[in-house]
């Protein structure tokens, strides 16, 4: 394998000793950590609290203490579920804002597991929402369901909540593993932009058909402000940075160099690129403006830390927009939004770094090491690839791990077929283990990217030897 | 880091609900015992609502009066209106005239299904009133957060307006 991507990207290989010893870095390291971890600590309870006071305005408003009868109670438990429902759909927003605080501290990719895991909770209480208010009101007024249903309809306002309903309702089932799959990816998107109409159209009902959020009361101040927040946020890290990133940095495609079989390599120009601020380990995500290519975002690792004027990222072909990557022409136009991202040495909390990668999860790999100060003998590389044609990047990344005085192992073949294991047949008959790659494993931040199913035996291996969870670092590569 | 965002989320929750319980209790309860408690003497009685669920001072000035109607175009007396049924009750008012012009909207029975929709019917009762008699008919607007009471009295009110032939 010869790794043709020198380019005028890379940095000064960092030769120079880091300043500190182990133990003050790892002291420095652990007080971070510690930083990190009470601000997501703070940042969860907030949204627990957020959806109790969706309960709260409830019962503070008139007539909660006062409830009467089936349809009452049927009534106030659909007021309370539509209230949840909505306060969890403001924080899943909040969540996919790609807000720069979230990023740092849980790191996109897990806010964005969070936001799934809470699309079908959310549906289920919304569905609830309009079943129990039904339901309740019928029971009240005598009527049966259907006929409480047209009721509902020529209320004011209510058929634009029933709207939101139904777009919410597309929107999650367009989510679901098994339906996503099937959909081509713009279609998932354009379907899933939809939420924002949902969240929209959804207000005017609170408002006037709810008693909850009356007019002139704090409750409905409070509610409005959740929702300008949510939207402002969105409005400002999804729509107004991004926009600024691209135009103040003016990127541009110069070359597209397969580096092996359905890899490339794609060379970037632009200004201040390193004033992106970019940490080794991040991605960005990219928009090439060609005929072909304009319509589809890819989230891309960058494969080395940019220079001032001179960007590179690499990129597999794992779908069919990214295929069409490889035929970008020079001289297209790229945007960018990010770099996010928390596969970085931000996130080290311990004295040693074991980092261990396979396939395309070299790039973030790649340029976490080129980041990150280290002394001889402090981080240790493990490079895992099928064959012949995995091994891109691996010259780069031997070569930068020479000059920071780390150790490098390669285990190249096939996954074992005797037990389900991350390594190498032959590997596993040596009984290697992480501990035996890795001999101050314990005491090291492991980070670990690759194809997701290899690389959870890489961390379930690793929380079996005993590593502290807030010492295993895994990029998720689906975003 | 997952068990203490958990943890110390269900905590404060529990916290919050358990003010929000204490906050919500002390209003609510008011609400409907307002009509037993008869003049209000005591803590609980509020003198604000008069003009809105019970039949109170103007009540009784609209019978003194008597409901008499003396002809021409100038009608005087005081009128009350079909009962509306809504989803949360029965809406009703009265009407006071003096010479062909409505002087006082009286609610004589608003929604009141539960302690919510009593708390609505009294936030809205004097809006709609001020808004009746501004406009001298019923043709107003609905008050936000209160549309099933505003539709009722609006429809009462127009019935009112029809029976005292304005």
């Amino acid at each position: 394998m010869i790794d043709t991507a020198r380019t005028s990207a890379h940095r000064p290989l960092a030769a120079a000793p880091a300043a500190e010893t182990l133990d003050v870095a790892a002291r420095r390291r652990r007080r971070a950590g510690r930083r990190r971890t009470a601000v997501a600590d703070l940042l969860g309870i907030v949204a627990w609290v957020s959806a109790a006071v969706a309960v709260l305005l409830w019962l503070v408003s008139p007539g909660s203490h006062t409830v009467v009868g089936i349809g009452g109670w049927l009534t106030d438990a659909g007021i309370v579920a539509g209230l949840v429902a909505t306060d969890l759909v403001l924080v899943m927003l909040v969540l996919a804002a790609r807000v720069p605080l979230i990023d740092r501290t849980f790191g996109q990719d897990n806010a964005i597991a969070v936001h799934r895991s809470l699309g079908k909770p959310v549906l289920y209480l919304l569905l609830a929402h309009g079943a129990l208010l039904t339901l309740g009101y019928g029971a009240s007024a005598g009527t049966g369901p259907i006929a409480e249903t047209i009721a509902l309809f020529s209320t004011p306002d209510m058929p634009l909540a029933y709207l939101g309903l139904g777009l919410f309702v597309a929107v999650v089932v367009t989510s679901l593993v098994a339906v996503r799959r099937r959909l081509p990816y713009e279609a998932w998107h354009v379907i899933h932009l939809l939420s924002y109409a949902a969240v929209l159209v959804a207000l005017p009902h609170m408002l006037s058909v709810g008693s909850v959020l009356a007019e002139g009361t704090w409750q409905r101040v409070y509610w409005i402000a959740l929702y300008v927040l949510a939207l402002g946020l969105i409005a400002l890290y999804r729509f107004a940075l991004p926009l600024v990133v691209t135009f103040r940095h003016r990127i541009r495609v110069v070359g597209v160099e397969t580096i092996a079989p359905g890899v490339v390599s794609i060379h970037l120009a632009g200004r201040d690129l390193d004033r992106l601020g970019t940490e080794g380990g991040q991605y960005g995500v990219w928009r090439f403006w060609t005929a072909r290519t304009w319509w589809h975002a890819h989230p891309v690792s960058f494969s080395a830390v940019p220079g001032r004027d001179r960007a590179r990222i690499t990129v597999r072909d794992l779908g069919a927009g990214s295929a069409r990557l490889g035929r970008i022409t020079p001289g297209a136009f790229v945007s960018l939004e990010g770099p996010y991202g928390l596969f970085t040495s931000r996130a080290r909390t311990a004295p040693f770094l074991a980092l261990v990668a396979s396939g395309i999860g070299i790039t973030p790999v790649r340029s976490l090491l080129e980041d990150t100060d280290l002394r001889p003998g402090e981080a240790t590389v493990l490079l895992r690839g099928t064959d012949a044609d995995q091994q891109y990047l691996w010259h780069e990344t031997a070569e930068l791990a020479a000059a920071t005085g780390s150790r490098l192992y390669a285990m190249v073949g096939h996954r074992a077929w005797s037990r389900e294991s991350w390594m190498t047949e032959e590997d596993v008959r040596r009984d290697v283990t992480l501990q035996s790659v890795f001999p101050n494993l314990l005491q090291s931040d492991l980070y670990v990217c690759g194809p997701r199913a290899w690389s959870d035996l890489v961390v379930r291996e690793a929380r079996l030897a005993g590593v502290p969870e807030h010492q295993i670092h895994q990029e998720r590569f689906e975003s | 880091m997952r068990a203490r965002i958990v943890a110390g989320g269900v905590l404060s929750s529990i916290a919050v609900l358990v003010i929000g319980w204490q906050l919500g209790g002390q209003p609510a309860v008011t609400a409907p015992t307002q009509q037993s408690t008869t003049s209000g003497s005591g803590t609980t009685g509020t003198g604000s609502t008069s003009d809105g669920t019970s039949s109170g001072t103007t009540g009784t000035t609209g019978g003194t009066t008597g409901t008499g109607t003396t002809g021409g175009s100038s009608v005087s007396g005081t009128f009350a209106g079909d009962t509306t049924e809504t989803r949360y009750g029965p809406v009703q008012v009265q009407i006071t005239v003096a010479n062909g012009k409505i002087t006082d909207v009286t609610a004589l029975q608003l929604t009141n299904s539960d302690g919510r929709s009593v708390q609505i019917s009294q936030q809205a009762a004097p809006i709609l009133r001020q808004e009746a008699l501004q406009a001298q008919s019923a043709q107003i607007q609905s008050v936000s957060g209160a549309t099933f009471t505003s539709e009722g009295y609006t429809t009462s009110l127009q019935s009112a307006i029809d029976k005292a032939g304005l």
